[in-house]
């Protein structure tokens, strides 16, 4: 369970920034998020969903505790991301659309860093370890480094080390951005995978296709203000559009 | 602690299994040595021969006086070149038509028998290999005015002493562990500190601005760890690469000593006298805190840094920083005292000196220390707190 309330983040602005955000600009701080709420509940996938720039990246980031709230609250697990952030990581799995992956280390070697870091006992980690590189079909280049593999193989131990540690919460930040189709699909079938599991999903997406694919709930974001939140169908049915597309453009166009 | 050490072990795989880290750290340092001293000592030995064994051509003009002078110039196998007018000599030395001129004046012979100094005058290039012309043609003219010398000393029925007033006796208390630790001593601690940076600067680089710019960065903060621990893992593998860097400089430097024939015993002797264990342990032992404050302040950088090659851009100009107080601990005359122990970098280079010299003073070498270790836990302290900043690890992103 995720539970945002009124979350707002400020980022303190360079010499540079100012400038190039042009003259009528005179603030030192810009909000990247202001005054977001929402809740997105296990079982259910929640998309995040806004045009670039439009602090669909910050949200996420400070879900999982790699930034701090300027005012609001999140909660995570049971844990505010503020006081207990270590309590929160250890039930969140991130996985972005850069693999983020060590090239000079084996699948093997990183999928354990990853379970020591969230101190599997040995016994847990082999039986995981063993089922997911099965079920991602891992075994076969697991002993070779990360950086000789293809994009779609590395995805795939991204994929093993975002839940190696079976984790409550999964946090996709456009995770299939700069994926081929075939990797892409890989992706969606985790984030259903993840739903089934009744684990609370909350991914970003600039692909509207993936939307309607996926969404149980759905938040618009745009320049860091939500323009709407609900359930997917509570979205289809207020659509003034023909398309999902049609309607995000007009709805973003509107704010 | 198990945290740090699954950190740590991971960040020194993938440090160790970089070729760039593995070339500056293991590689470079432990082939410099042995390269430098056998490239240069063959090159200069070999030099040195063939400019010894040159058959110079030396030009002479007497004017009709000296007429011992040209016996022993011919006696030394050198090729006498005569009649040459003295208005050309200077010419015929510059476009090397000849290795070095003797000119006698046209009143020596009448001078020195007024028992009045003769003058000769010995035209060479310093420019030349080693000067070898200058020394060479120096001894005879010695030789000859010791022989003129020994002619007026009979004429008049004096002894030698008659003309040595004093005679010094020189006895040079310095051992030869001291003479190299005061010569060499300068030059070596300047390696080492340059290894301990170069050593430190690529992990530094990689384990922060290339974590950075790969997006690993982003990951490793969603583990259930705090920024701390992540910091001092990587903190320990670049401290232990500017270590071991420097370790394997003095292997490297033991190495080139031991296998290297051409060095005198008694150098060979004091060379091995300075990698005694004692003296590494105390030179390795200064080195630590040092390194700790290299890889605080290389790490904070490279957090800084978008991306790698913006970290190297911000990096490198610094081991300009770093030469120049360990240059000026190589200045002769420049010592440890009770001020230039406080300055940092500076206190290692004369530190090290006195160390290998044998001559370090146990309240300078406490200050020393206390100067270090206060320099290090301030920039770890300085490092935590930047590492901390979401405005570091999130500049750009």
């Amino acid at each position: 369970m995720i539970l945002v309330e009124h979350l707002t983040k400020q980022f303190r602005l360079s010499r540079q920034q100012r400038r190039e955000m042009g003259e009528h600009f005179t603030g030192s701080t810009i909000d990247a998020v202001k005054d977001v709420s929402f809740t997105c509940t296990p079982g259910r996938i929640f998309t995040l969903l806004g045009p670039n720039g439009a602090g669909k990246t910050t949200t996420l980031r400070m879900i999982a505790t790699m930034l701090k709230p300027t005012s609001g609250s999140i909660t995570v697990a049971g844990f505010d991301t503020a006081r207990n952030p270590v309590d929160v990581r250890q039930h969140v799995g991130f996985l972005t659309g850069n693999t983020g992956l060590y090239d000079r280390l084996t699948p093997d070697e990183l999928v354990k860093y990853y379970a020591d870091l969230h101190r599997l006992d040995p016994g847990t980690y082999r039986t995981r370890r063993d089922r997911l590189f099965t079920l991602l079909g891992i075994h076969e280049f697991a002993s070779r480094r990360i950086g000789k593999l293809s994009s779609g193989m590395k995805q795939k131990v991204s994929i093993a080390r975002t839940i190696i540690h079976d984790p409550d919460v999964v946090v996709f930040d456009e995770a299939t951005a700069a994926l081929d189709v075939v990797t892409s699909r890989s992706i969606i079938q985790l984030i259903r995978s993840c739903r089934e599991q009744g684990k609370t999903v909350i991914f970003s997406t600039h692909r509207m296709g993936e939307v309607s694919l996926l969404s149980d709930d759905l938040a618009i974001i745009h320049r860091g203000r939500m323009i709407f939140s609900g359930t997917y169908r509570e979205f289809q049915n207020q659509m003034q559009t023909s398309s999902v597309e049609d309607e995000f453009v007009r709805l973003v166009e509107v704010a | 602690m198990k945290t740090f050490l699954t950190i740590f072990k991971k960040e020194f795989t993938d440090t160790i299994r970089d070729r760039r880290t593995l070339f500056v750290m293991v590689i470079f340092p432990l082939l410099l040595f042995p390269i430098l001293i056998t490239v240069v000592t063959k090159i200069q030995s070999s030099q040195m021969r063939k400019a010894e064994e040159k058959v110079l051509r030396v030009g002479l003009i007497t004017r009709g006086n000296a007429a011992g002078i040209r016996d022993m110039i011919s006696r030394s196998g050198l090729r006498l070149v005569e009649n040459i007018p003295q208005d050309s000599a200077e010419a015929l030395l510059r476009r090397d038509s000849l290795d070095a001129i003797i000119a006698v004046a046209a009143d020596f012979d009448r001078e020195v028998a007024a028992l009045k100094p003769g003058t000769v005058q010995v035209f060479f290039k310093t420019s030349d290999d080693y000067a070898i012309a200058k020394r060479r043609l120096t001894e005879i003219v010695k030789a000859y005015e010791k022989k003129l010398l020994a002619d007026r000393l009979a004429r008049l029925n004096l002894d030698q002493n008659f003309v040595d007033a004093i005679w010094i006796e020189e006895h040079d208390i310095a051992s030869m562990k001291e003479m190299v630790g005061k010569t060499v001593g300068g030059f070596i601690p300047y390696l080492f500190v340059i290894f301990c940076f170069m050593g430190s600067m690529y992990p530094a680089i990689d384990l922060a601005a290339g974590e950075k710019e790969r997006g690993t960065i982003e990951t490793l903060l969603t583990a259930p760890v705090s920024r701390f621990q992540i910091l001092l893992g990587k903190f320990g593998v670049v401290v232990l690469t500017g270590l071991l860097s420097a370790a394997i400089s003095i292997v490297g430097l033991y190495l080139a000593v031991r296998t290297l024939s051409e060095l005198p015993p008694d150098m060979m002797e004091a060379l091995l006298g300075i990698l005694d264990a004692k003296s590494i342990i105390l030179v390795l032992s200064l080195l630590l805190p040092l390194t700790v404050f290299f890889a605080a302040f290389l790490l904070s950088l490279s957090f800084y840094a978008k991306s790698y090659k913006e970290a190297q851009s911000l990096i490198s100009p610094l081991t300009i920083v770093v030469i120049l107080p360990v240059a000026i601990g190589m200045i002769p005359g420049f010592e440890l005292n009770s001020m230039t122990a406080l300055i940092p970098v500076l206190n290692v280079s004369l530190a090290t000196k006195e160390i290998i010299a044998g001559t370090i003073q146990p309240g300078l070498l406490a200050e020393v220390y206390l100067s270090l270790i206060t320099l290090a836990a301030v920039s770890l302290y300085a490092c935590t707190k930047w590492f901390e900043r979401e405005e570091t690890i999130f500049r750009g992103a």
